[in-house]
């Protein structure tokens, strides 16, 4: 793949980095990101995977843009309230950088689509909002052999980590989504939008890194911060032999909804 | 009365034609040059921005109705265009028409008495005459009559569009030349002798890349004479005129060619033959002036302090008794579609003829009877006209520039809209200097009127250290006039962001010692022009770079300047489309060599090939049109080795191409390529009269052409002169991605920051460099990949 002009100069300081060089942006042209949710976490990843030139970006959502959103969901503008989020992100995509083939699934992830939906991609974010379809998305990932970052977020924390196949999943930690109510949704707690705008981007970076085969990306740990106290740990753990879907005796062998979390606020 | 001139019986024909090879065009079945050819010649430019093309519209003399104007408006604003240009030669211009539009476009005109034909190309051009022919208290006699026939009559005439080059006639009513008879191909002065009317005719003089006043060739002739001295000297233009080499092809070519004795000698020929042959003179049928009614009403001025500000700067009395002509001020020669259709509509009720475009792209309208200037100065305010500022800001004449002109090299449009702005601002009293004449063509060809200028500008580029900047030749004091035509004399060249102060600095002085003067053209004579040495010298410099960077944009641009935007000009379509071939082609060979993995067999040809277009690229310019291999490296050698334009090291590799000895040549590529570099680099700095001279930088020593030395590995060169950090960088690595481990890389680099940094970054990732050494104002490192 050559570099046109514009190129070189849209691209020039990832090509000026020593560990992304040339190869590098050619392998981030020639990639495939996809992002499942378009909100907290998947609209500043969309934007930085945009700009970083990546290939193809396909977007998953099946809700439109609501005014609550604006506050963190950086990819949605005022103008965009009513509209599918994936339809805003991909114009807000094609204005960044027209270089990018943007696909778009105006729905939610469940058990009968997401196989087909992820078979085409490099790389899945994470960027969805329960429990339910997280699980859904790790169990997809270990079955179709996708490597995929997760990442979750409420209030001032925040927790990222990278499946690779042969590695820790999202089971080998957490095993099954809590009991309903343990946990309290976004909407019901709140989140600080920039601490959205941090775990987007980290995962935006493990796509990049993942692309370009370059660095540690967060296999086998998790990372967690809080950003009131600005502290980042990190938990490293193992694969788990016992996990209900990549231990040695999978329990689960086809793709099954987790009951989804009612939402109140919406039921009004 | 006059109407502008008779359509040509085979118009219709002419643009279903026009109409066909568009369609054949579309259809892919002839070349964009084919078309071109047909296209130019009816007036139809292309523009800078793709698939838009502009129209000319022939206005004999500057004449058009106000019906005319009016429906010329309602036209371009049906194509979605906002405005129309007056230009230089008194047209209208409709810019940003579609391909497929303009034959619809051109139907129209034609519907409204109008044709594009001779528009462009190498045609009889419009017919120009001063602005005021007919109402002139100083004229011999109304010239429009003249215009207007021998239009309608040369139009009609199938060899008037396949000439040498353009033809451009023009005729003044008075010695004060206002027509410009004396910059012409052919000029005809009105003049009484005995109680006889007739003309002085001028000859081969014209403003261009190479101005030239005209030439006297008859003191006076008959009215009856002016078909068969205009006919005998297009048919000399035709039979003798240089077809081959177009930049050298005007009719004052021809005669500096011929001599004066020779080309009057051809003339006399012609001219015999056509009076031998029997002639019809022009017929010019006076049915005088149409009897003024107009039914508007007598209006009081709405501000009387303006109205009487605006009497002294625009209005003047005519010849004819009680009534008055009006200049209205159209900056830079744009009026917006809304405004020309109003003005239009509005100017209707005071008859057909009673409008001009002036030769410094204004409106002239006439024949205003006293009691109705107030009606008319509340029309021109009411429809948004600018008229409460000094006359000044509309005579500053500009050609397009190299905003949409494919030969521009400045932005003289945009330098001229600075100067109009700054000069708003300066609270100068430039009632006082109305007469004074600024004129800026954006490169040495004269589209701008510079060596006709008071205050003259023509484009071009300097270099500060190894930077290019937008530049200007300053000429001044011009002289027109019957017998005394002289054009401006070159007083310095200033940095193009330094022209607005100059030209405030200069008429600031002027306005200071006006009193001692009768005239603007008295002064520049003497105490002027020491004068304005001086404020030259304090201009003359351009800051360096870091010290200053504005000097380093044009006008309005917001990229650095540079000359890699010019093209071929679509007037002279056909010589720099040779050119600009041979320069791709040694471009795509560049390219071809830079890949890897080629047999002996195809680098050989490539090489070859190399060596050949960088040989014969630059050869039109000196008047060549090489036919075989063996002129090409002949022409070379001659013009371009042994004058030392390309450095002469480079002779071995041009003998040895020359004699076809492929592996001699592999065993140089080295060489070749630097060949072909230097070539670029030479042609870069080319002026539009073809000269390397001023621009010329030192060609690098080049590879000593040691006889018997071994091969070295290939060397891909990489020229990243120019190129800013760290883009410079950038590209460094893509070339080196492309290379294998081991592979050498040579590239160029601009002193300062970029020899500074990118050497360093290479090495950081693990590249050698096997070389870094200064060659004239240059880098040349050499990096082995890792």
């Amino acid at each position: 793949m050559n570099f046109n002009e514009e190129q070189i100069e849209r691209y020039s300081r990832h090509i000026i980095l020593g560990d992304v060089g040339v190869g590098g942006q050619q392998k981030i042209m020639a990639g495939k990101v996809l992002i499942i949710g378009v909100g907290g976490l998947g609209a500043p990843a969309a934007l930085y995977l945009a700009a970083a030139g990546v290939g193809t970006i396909g977007l998953v959502d099946g809700d439109n843009v609501e005014l609550s959103n604006l506050q963190r969901q950086v990819i949605h503008f005022t103008p965009d309230v009513g509209k599918p989020k994936v339809l805003s992100a991909q114009e807000k995509i094609a204005s960044i950088n027209p270089d990018v083939k943007v696909v778009t699934y105006q729905s939610r992830v469940y058990s009968g689509n997401i196989a087909g939906i992820i078979k085409d991609y490099d790389f899945i974010i994470d960027g969805t909002d329960n429990f339910a379809a997280k699980f859904l998305i790790n169990d997809a990932c270990v079955l179709g052999a996708k490597p995929f970052s997760h990442g979750g977020i409420l209030r001032f924390d925040g927790q990222s980590m990278t499946y690779v196949p042969g590695h820790a999943c999202y089971r080998c930690i957490f095993g099954a989504p809590p009991p309903k109510g343990a946990v309290p949704a976004c909407s019901q707690a709140g989140i600080l939008g920039a601490v959205a705008g941090m775990l987007g981007t980290l995962q935006a970076t493990e796509a990049l890194k993942f692309l370009i085969g370059k660095g540690e990306l967060l296999i086998n740990r998790l990372l967690i911060f809080n950003a009131l106290d600005m502290k980042f740990r990190q938990v490293e753990f193992k694969r788990n032999p016992n996990c209900s879907i990549c231990g040695s005796n999978p329990l689960i062998k086809e793709l099954v909804d987790e009951e989804l979390p009612a939402c109140d606020l919406k039921k009004k | 009365m006059i109407k502008g001139y008779d359509l040509p019986p085979g118009l219709d024909g002419e643009i279903d034609q026009l109409e066909a090879l568009i369609r054949k065009y579309r259809a892919g079945e002839i070349s964009a040059t084919e078309l071109k050819a047909h296209r130019v010649p009816f007036g139809v430019y292309e523009q800078r921005q793709a698939d838009t093309y502009m129209v000319r519209i022939r206005c004999a003399g500057g004449f058009v109705t106000p019906q005319q104007l009016e429906n010329i408006s309602v036209i371009a604003q049906e194509y979605g265009v906002s405005h129309l240009h007056l230009t230089s030669r008194q047209e209208l211009q409709i810019h940003y028409v579609k391909l497929d539009e303009i034959v619809t476009v051109i139907r129209c005109l034609k519907a409204i008495g109008l044709s594009t034909r001779g528009g462009g190309g190498n045609t009889v051009r419009n017919i120009a005459a001063g602005d005021d022919a007919g109402i002139d208290p100083q004229e011999a006699f109304d010239v429009s009559l003249y215009v207007s026939v021998l239009t309608t009559r040369m139009i009609a005439e199938g060899d008037s569009w396949n000439l040498p080059r353009k033809f451009k006639i023009a005729f003044s009513g008075s010695r004060e030349d206002k027509g410009y008879a004396t910059l012409s191909d052919l000029g005809f002065i009105a003049k009484i002798n005995n109680g006889i009317k007739g003309f002085r005719v001028y000859a081969a003089g014209g403003l261009g890349a190479k101005s030239a006043e005209g030439k006297l060739l008859f003191d006076f002739i008959q009215t009856d004479e002016v078909y068969p001295v205009a006919e005998a000297l297009k048919n000399v233009f035709f039979k003798y005129g240089n077809r081959r080499n177009k930049h050298a092809a005007r009719l004052r070519f021809l005669w500096q060619n011929l001599g004066e004795e020779e080309f009057k000698k051809k003339f006399q020929q012609e001219y015999d033959r056509i009076k031998a042959d029997g002639f019809k003179p022009l017929d010019i049928i006076d049915q005088g002036q149409g009897l003024f009614s107009c039914s508007l009403p007598k209006d009081r001025p709405l501000d009387a302090t303006g109205f009487s500000l605006w009497k002294t700067r625009f209005v003047k009395q005519q010849k004819q008794e009680g009534l008055f002509s009006i200049l209205i001020p159209i900056e830079l020669g744009f009026i917006s579609c809304a405004q020309a259709a109003k003005l239009g509509r509005f100017l209707k009720v005071f008859g057909s003829d009673m409008l001009r475009m002036t030769r410094d792209q204004n409106f002239l309208i006439r024949n205003i009877p006293w009691d109705y200037l107030g009606t008319v100065y509340n029309f021109f305010k009411e429809a948004g006209l600018e008229l409460n500022q000094p006359a000044l800001y509309g005579k500053i004449l500009s050609c397009a520039g190299a905003a949409t002109c494919q030969l521009g090299i400045c932005l003289s449009r945009q330098a001229a809209r600075a100067l109009i702005d700054e000069l708003k601002k300066s609270g100068l009293d430039l009632d006082k200097i109305k007469d004074i004449k600024i004129n800026l063509s954006g490169c040495p060809n004269s589209c701008g009127h510079h060596p006709a200028a008071d205050l003259g500008f023509s484009g071009k580029a300097l270099r500060n250290g190894d930077r290019l900047y937008p530049a200007y030749n300053l000429f001044a004091g011009a002289i027109i006039g019957d017998g005394k035509t002289k054009l401006a004399e070159y007083a310095g060249e200033i940095p193009a962001k330094a022209l607005v102060l100059l030209v405030k600095d200069f008429l600031k002085g002027y306005i200071s010692k006006a009193g001692k003067f009768t005239d603007f053209r008295e002064y520049i004579q003497g105490e002027g022009k020491a004068d304005l040495k001086e404020i030259i010298l304090r201009y003359s410099q351009a800051p360096d770079f870091d010290a200053d960077k504005n000097y380093y944009f044009d006008w309005g641009a917001d990229k650095l300047f540079s000359l890699a935007q010019r093209k071929a000009g679509e007037c002279s379509a056909g010589f720099f489309d040779l050119l600009e071939m041979d320069l791709k082609n040694l471009k795509n060979t560049q390219e071809a060599l830079g890949k890897v993995a080629q047999n002996d067999n195809e680098k050989g040809k490539l090489l070859g090939g190399l060596v050949f277009y960088a040989s014969r690229a630059l050869l039109i310019t000196r008047g060549l049109d090489a036919k075989s291999q063996e002129e090409v490296y002949a022409g070379f050698l001659k013009h371009f080795i042994e004058t030392g334009l390309i450095d002469k090291s480079f002779r071995d590799i041009v003998v040895i191409a020359q004699r076809g000895e492929s592996r001699e040549i592999i065993a140089r590529q080295p060489q070749a390529l630097e060949l072909a570099k230097a070539v670029q680099a030479l042609y870069e700095t080319m002026d539009n009269s073809f000269n390397f001279s001023r621009l010329s930088i030192s060609m690098p020593g080049g590879i000593p052409p040691e006889a018997g030395k071994t091969t070295e590995l290939p060397v891909i060169v990489k020229d990243l002169r120019g190129v800013a950090c760290p883009l410079n960088f950038v590209k460094t690595k893509i070339e080196l991605a492309k290379l294998n481990a081991g592979d050498t890389l040579e590239i160029w680099l601009d002193d300062g920051a970029p020899i500074e940094n990118v050497p360093g970054s290479v090495k950081a990732e693990g590249h050698k460099i096997t070389s870094q050494k200064k060659i004239a104002n240059y880098w040349s490192v050499v990096i082995s990949k890792k």
